[in-house]
């Protein structure tokens, strides 16, 4: 409390009555301790400040400190019993608001069902109320289904039907919410809702890659050697696919478009070529190639040898 | 319990006039509001007003909005105690988990 009583105001020696007050209004509003409950700092320096303030708002008191009468301690004035002490207890429970949080309901679950009791604090004498409980569901859905999007029907235990709208693209463990589907309420909570995880069932031919369509496509010898049209299926029904001459093995064409459509485009179909000899090699086949390799001998495998 | 002329010997500045207007406004709600009996909070809060007017400055009409995020503030306060209370009684694992996940959400920023 050694400090110059001045300072503390951040004024002038010569500073007026009305330049005080100013000042310390101003410290004051930054530092009350209702303002800024739990911060200690704060609180320690609103004290030096309304401690200054008592002595240099009181003109008697200012020139005594001026003339070094008293010094910068003075007189305590009593222990201020603020409003904070009680604002966090039982008594203080019905002035506390929980309207600064209702959005928060809306991020988390556990905030929502909390708060969805009806006012945790602040409206005193509320009836009890809770909101529903979350329903969860598991549904399994054919892969096209879920490509393409479909309308289904589960039926509950208890009997009851839920409609459910399977939205075009979903994946694979994805859970839809059901808004006010689930549990009801109690009082003047809502209903929960239902959480139906999706399942998908894997597809024969079609593979999913994120929004891509991944296929296997055999082709036979001599179509991956002078190329040609080929029919291939996507999920939208058959098309045919240019395959270059000379095509091999993992070549992968892309058929644009062609793949799941979602909201952030559409994905591709992946058709990954496999060359596939014919079951039975004939006569013909195995003289031709014992000729052809007389004077076209080639080795796939060099950088296999060169790096190995 | 307080009576209304306990509180206006405990407050300064308060007057009954003052008083009574605020309760009508809903700035204090006696504690006993058939017997108008009041708590040490409501003097409390009666001495709040009185300093934030009558030594801060602030308007008459500042006061129900300083008032209103002061409650609001207590409110979520009192709401973090509990949750914290609720997490403390949680396995070491738990809260660890918990613990990691409200920093990456720091980290992520508000978005949901």
């Amino acid at each position: 409390m050694a400090e110059d009583l001045y300072s503390v105001l951040g004024v002038a020696k010569t500073a007026s009555a009305a330049d005080i007050t100013k000042a310390y209004r101003k410290l004051a509003k930054k530092l009350h301790p209702d303002l800024n409950p739990g911060d200690k700092a704060a609180e320690e320096k609103f004290k030096q400040v309304s401690h200054a303030y008592s002595i240099l708002n009181d003109e008697g008191k200012r020139g005594q400190y001026d003339r070094g009468e008293i010094d910068a301690s003075g007189q305590e004035r009593p222990q201020q019993r603020y409003y904070r002490e009680y604002a966090g207890g039982e008594d203080g429970a019905r002035y506390r608001s929980s309207r600064g949080f209702e959005d928060i309901g809306e991020f988390s679950d556990l905030f929502g069902d909390m708060f969805g009791r009806g006012g945790a604090a602040g409206r005193g004498g509320a009836r009890f109320s809770m909101r529903g409980q979350d329903a969860q569901y598991r549904l399994e859905v054919d892969f096209l289904d879920a490509v393409r999007g479909t309308k289904t029907r589960i039926t509950l235990p208890d009997g009851e039907t839920l409609d459910v709208t399977i939205p075009p693209g979903v994946s694979d463990g994805q859970v839809l919410r059901l808004k006010g589907k689930g549990m009801p309420g109690i009082g003047e909570g809502g209903p929960g809702d239902a959480l139906v995880e999706i399942s998908v069932r894997p597809h024969a031919v079609f593979k999913r890659e994120g929004n891509d369509i991944v296929v296997e496509l055999p082709i036979t010898f001599d179509e991956a050697v002078l190329g040609g049209k080929i029919e291939v299926p996507t999920i939208g029904g058959r098309v045919f696919a240019t395959v270059p001459p000379g095509a091999n093995t993992g070549q992968i064409l892309r058929l644009k478009g062609r793949g799941i459509k979602a909201k952030s485009g559409a994905g591709d179909q992946l058709v990954r070529l496999s060359v596939v000899l014919p079951e039975k090699i004939d006569d013909d086949l195995k003289s031709f190639v014992e000729k052809w390799r007389e004077s076209h001998g080639y080795d796939p495998r060099r950088k296999l040898k060169e790096q190995a | 319990m307080l009576s209304e002329k306990d509180l206006l010997a405990r407050v300064q500045t308060l007057t009954v006039t003052r008083l009574r207007v605020w309760v009508a406004q809903g700035w204090i709600k006696p504690a006993d509001a058939t017997m108008q009996a009041y708590s040490e909070a409501d003097l409390a809060r009666a001495a709040l007003i009185c300093n934030l007017e009558d030594e801060l400055g602030f308007a008459e009409e500042d006061v129900p909005v300083l008032l209103n995020l002061i409650d609001q503030i207590h409110g979520l306060r009192a709401e973090l105690r509990g949750l914290l209370a609720a997490l403390d009684e949680l396995p070491d694992d738990v809260r660890s988990t918990v613990r990691m996940r409200i920093t990456t959400h720091r980290e992520s920023g508000p978005e949901r």
